[in-house]
């Protein structure tokens, strides 16, 4: 039984007592437009790349004459003015891969920052296991039972009992929200209702008064919060949703996330954490270079974000998206004009509140003596001084041993990518 | 209220006179009825009560149908067998299922080495689209599984599946299936890692199911030498760092992405921290890394089928040994003297090393302790209480981890017996669905259609990803998303819109016409007439619109009532 139970049981006891004493519920709260005097609140947009992007051919180093060597069939080539079919410059040493062009006015705007050659301690090049190290937040260490993002909302308690507080955009809740404090996972948010056809209004009356009669225990509470739920997504009417200042969404299942994730946001429901993913970046065979399979992966993930972007307009102040892949891949092309599972990886992080318009992290280098194990990218910034940053800085957790257990997050491995 | 104080007192001293009375008399526990005894062992030693189920107890005698559950061997279960008969994939060994059920990328990887397909490369002029993608490639792969008779992996884990929700629906060993689901998740392995939904079809019928029942020490053993278990926790790729480099490389199969030598500690550290001892067992990293060491060379051979898919036809003959079973490979083991928690293993044991390691375990206080608390966890209550722990940790040591004299233990003890253990372990999610599909008189395929509203509810089987297993606890199973699908589950059910399940409702509550009866009626099925007046009303007011016993049954389903047990 966990103290949150006991917090709303508590609350649930006054409602009894009458309603000129009831705590208002989630809903009177959202309706009555209270949820907005508790202050601004900060919301992290964690964005997972699964199958391991290769980051090389993402953040281009093209400075790196070794680049070109090892990668004949797959390189970007360098930039070159009026070329669209060529790096996007950033700094003189890294570019942008061109599909990624509509991220240039936020690195421009310094609301765009990379972090480069970042990634998991663990030399595992397993997906499953790098991308359960990454979720758990412990390398190397298997048994650990929840997320990391998990692990930061039970360092903070909820004073608004929001059931919106993380939700992951996705089939299945993801191990990175996985734990104790509650969280939703749904891949639409019209599913999140009683789906009986003609029936569901009736049928959601029933249910609800059966579980409003459960006064003193957990499954009454969590009823009652689920048809708060229900309500709630009901009103706001996703369907109905309009995006702002001319954003446009990619019409697959990515966009679509992105664009509820707008909309939870936009309607102050209390959300601090929201997760969504988007699959096949294990680019094996034929990976392509300024076209081709990651060049189409990098389209709809740009075009996606930057639309998310746009949308949220103003309030990208108290946002911040990052962007994660299990590892890196290999910094020689294969026989397959692909790339295999490698170490490091490039993470992005945006918002108002970045500093943005500038790579991050010390380069290790791309000659052959400095790659790790002789193959990959090697690591200079452990992903744990990322999420370690945003978690205190961003999201103002004090509590970063809770979240990273065995590990000794110090402020100065910080990359300073947010302002303080 | 001093009233009220007065009555705690004396239910606290008839509660510890109680306790101290041999094990048989606190059957004899007053206060709940007999038959709230005989549904609440029929919730906890199975999957919940069928229509009908509740009178066959009651005629046989309760203390019969438990002893009779704790032999599961002497009970007749044709019904069960039948239904999962069909299921072919269950009684392969694993080199059929990597022959019959291929990667369509092996495949693709043959043809191309044959030349009926174009390496990639050459295929990638445009650079716009993954080859395999490409209909060329894909006709080709499916007309070579027809001509070969094959069909894709994904038919491996949908017949487990079914398997396990037709055993857990039709069994009469009802107690055994507990216990299967039970140890599957106590020795959890995922599907989703790499090789293991080949090996799993193989854990289920050799490892698990036949010690699930029997001595500890046998199934801790079992498991130990399982592919599925090895490969999950990446026992199979664990080697001396002194064993002979190019050899040991060899035999053990490496995958080509991860050229990793050396020790690898996750199977250890698990073993001791989840399979044994508990995390505060006494155990240190020192003895982590022994008994590491003790189990390199434990591996498989082909991990991943190697070339059994091709072997089987004939294209290679030089197969020593089936592909994905258990090997001790000599040569990647560390044969040095190892001490592990506190007992000394002199040098050149061998294979004997693992056994000895395993056999510290089974013994250890702290195992008997950390088992037993979990079986009261299940059987019992959230909260396990201790002195009932403590007992039960005596009997699991001095039976030498006999599983069912424990069990005994904890069925004829007085908090089993309980009003506080009635009704109060939340069911999970995957309880629930053969828990409703068996009140309602259901039939059943096990297919995909019921699997996938088990995943939705948040326990698909074998999709727990970390070692530790799905939770046992309620809190990790009472949350909105969770509540929300188990309701719609109920619908779903009572609609006839599952895919593969089907039920006559009026078969359950009769042809009754009068409204009362007809709620009566599946109240006494579904939760043995165990609701709230309140509930009973709601549901009243429901079944003025039409087809109402859907929306009875669909509503009971989802009561917070149904869903405890």
């Amino acid at each position: 039984m966990n103290r949150r139970f006991f917090l709303k049981s508590g609350s649930i006891a006054l409602a009894s007592v009458g309603m000129s004493l009831s705590a208002p519920s989630f809903l009177e709260r959202v309706v009555l437009g209270r949820e907005v005097t508790g202050g601004r609140r900060k919301t992290l947009i964690a964005i997972f790349q699964r199958g391991a992007v290769d980051g090389l051919n993402m953040v281009v180093p093209y400075g790196e004459s070794n680049y070109y060597a090892v990668r004949p069939g797959i390189a970007i080539p360098k930039p070159a003015a009026g070329n669209d079919e060529t790096a996007i410059d950033l700094d003189g040493f890294f570019g942008l891969h061109p599909s990624l062009k509509s991220f240039k006015p936020l690195w421009d705007s310094r609301q765009l920052a990379i972090v480069h050659a970042s990634g998991s301690p663990d030399n595992s090049r397993s997906h499953f296991d790098a991308q359960d190290y990454m979720e758990s937040g412990t390398p190397g260490v298997k048994s650990t039972g929840d997320g990391w993002l998990n692990r930061y909302l039970q360092t903070k308690n909820d004073s608004r009992n929001s059931s919106f507080r993380a939700v992951a955009l996705a089939r299945e809740m993801p191990r990175a929200l996985m734990g104790r404090a509650p969280a939703v996972a749904m891949s639409n948010m019209s599913d999140f209702a009683i789906r009986a056809g003609r029936q569901s209004a009736t049928l959601q009356n029933g249910f609800e008064e059966m579980y409003a009669q459960q006064t003193k225990d957990m499954l009454g509470t969590t009823g009652r919060e689920t048809f708060e739920a229900v309500k709630f997504l009901k009103n706001a009417n996703p369907a109905q949703y309009k995006p702002e200042n001319g954003a446009v969404y990619p019409t697959n299942p990515f966009g679509n996330s992105l664009r509820q994730i707008a909309q939870l946001i936009k309607a102050d429901v209390g959300l601090e954490i929201a997760f969504t993913d988007m699959g096949q970046w294990d680019t094996h065979a034929n990976q392509g270079n300024t076209r081709g399979q990651l060049a189409n992966l990098l389209q709809t993930f740009s075009s996606g974000i930057a639309a998310l972007y746009q949308d949220l307009g103003q309030r990208m102040d108290d946002v911040v998206v990052l962007t994660m892949s299990e590892f890196g891949r290999t910094v020689r092309e294969n026989g397959n004009r692909g790339t295999d599972h490698g170490h490091a990886n490039a993470m992005f992080v945006m918002g108002n509140s970045v500093r943005g318009g500038k790579v991050y992290g010390r380069w290790p280098g791309l000659k052959n003596d400095q790659l790790f194990e002789g193959r990959d990218l090697a690591l200079t910034t452990d992903f744990r001084d990322v999420f370690g940053e945003i978690a205190s800085r961003h999201l103002k957790t004090t509590d970063l041993k809770k979240i990273f257990p065995g590990y000794s997050i110090s402020e100065s491995n910080y990359k300073n990518f947010l302002t303080t | 209220m001093r009233k009220h104080l007065r009555k705690i007192t004396v239910i606290m001293l008839l509660a510890s006179i109680a306790a101290a009375q041999p094990l048989v008399r606190a059957s004899k526990t007053p206060r709940l009825t007999d038959e709230q005894r005989i549904v609440h062992v029929l919730n906890r030693l199975g999957f919940g009560a069928r229509p009908g189920d509740v009178q066959r107890v009651k005629s046989m005698g309760l203390e019969n149908y438990i002893n009779q559950q704790l032999a599961p061997e002497k009970i007749n279960d044709a019904v069960a067998d039948n239904k999962v008969k069909d299921l072919n994939t269950l009684t392969m060994s694993t080199a059929e299922l990597y022959e019959k059920y291929p990667q369509p990328g092996q495949i693709r990887r043959q043809l191309q080495n044959r030349g009926v397909l174009p390496k990639d490369s050459a295929e990638a002029q445009d650079n716009q689209k993954n080859p395999r993608e490409t209909p060329e490639y894909r006709q080709a792969i499916q007309d070579y599984y027809k001509e070969n008779g094959l069909e894709l992996p994904q038919r491996i884990m949908a017949e487990l599946h079914a398997s396990r929700i037709l055993r857990a629906v039709y069994s009469e060993r009802q107690l055994q299936e507990v216990m299967v689901d039970f140890w599957t998740n106590h020795f959890n392995v995922f599907a989703g890692k790499g090789a293991d939904r080949w090996l799993l079809p193989g854990y289920d019928r050799d490892t698990i199911r036949p010690h699930a029942m029997g001595k500890f020490s046998a199934l801790l053993e079992a498991t130990a030498q399982s592919p599925a278990m090895l490969f999950y926790l990446d026992n199979f790729q664990s080697v001396s760092p002194n064993a002979s480099r190019g050899r040991a490389q060899v035999m053990v199969n490496a995958p080509v992405q991860q050229p990793r030598r050396g020790i690898n500690e996750n199977y250890a550290r698990e073993l001791m921290e989840l399979h044994t001892l508990g995390v505060d067992g006494g155990y240190t990293q020192k003895d982590v890394q022994e008994v590491a060491r003790c189990f390199t060379g434990w591996t498989i051979f082909q991990p991943r089928g190697g070339a059994a898919a091709m072997a089987a036809r004939g294209e290679d003959a030089r197969m020593r040994r089936p592909a994905g079973t258990f090997f001790f490979n000599a040569r990647a083991h560390d044969d040095g003297e190892k001490i592990v928690l506190g007992h000394k293993i002199p040098a050149g044991g061998g294979f004997n090393d693992g056994l000895k390691v395993l056999d510290i375990l089974a013994k250890h206080e702290s195992t008997a302790k950390f088992i037993a608390t979990k079986l009261v966890r299940h059987f019992v209550s959230d909260d396990p209480p201790p002195a009932l722990v403590k007992r039960v940790a005596a009997v699991f040591t001095k039976s030498d981890g006999d599983i069912r004299e424990t069990l005994k233990a904890i069925f004829f003890s007085n908090e089993f017996n309980s009003p506080e253990a009635y009704r109060a372990k939340i069911k999970r999610p995957f309880e629930l669905a053969i828990s409703a599909i068996r009140a309602v008189g259901a039939d059943t395929n096990g297919g995909p259609g019921t699997h996938q509203w088990i995943a939705r509810m948040g326990e698909p089987l074998y999709g727990y990803q970390t070692p530790n297993g799905y939770s046992d606890t309620a809190e990790s199973w009472v949350n909105t998303g969770g509540l929300l699908e188990r309701m719609n589950f109920g619908l779903a059910l009572a609609g006839n819109r599952i895919q593969g399940t089907q039920v006559d409702l009026s078969k359950l509550a009769g042809a009754n016409t009068d409204k009362n009866k007809m709620i009566d009626e599946s109240l006494k099925t579904i939760l043995a007439g165990e609701v709230s007046a309140a509930t009973r009303a709601t549901l009243l007011k429901q079944v003025e619109a039409a087809d109402p016993i859907t929306k009875v049954v669909g509503l009971i389903l989802g009561t917070p009532e149904f869903q405890r047990q």
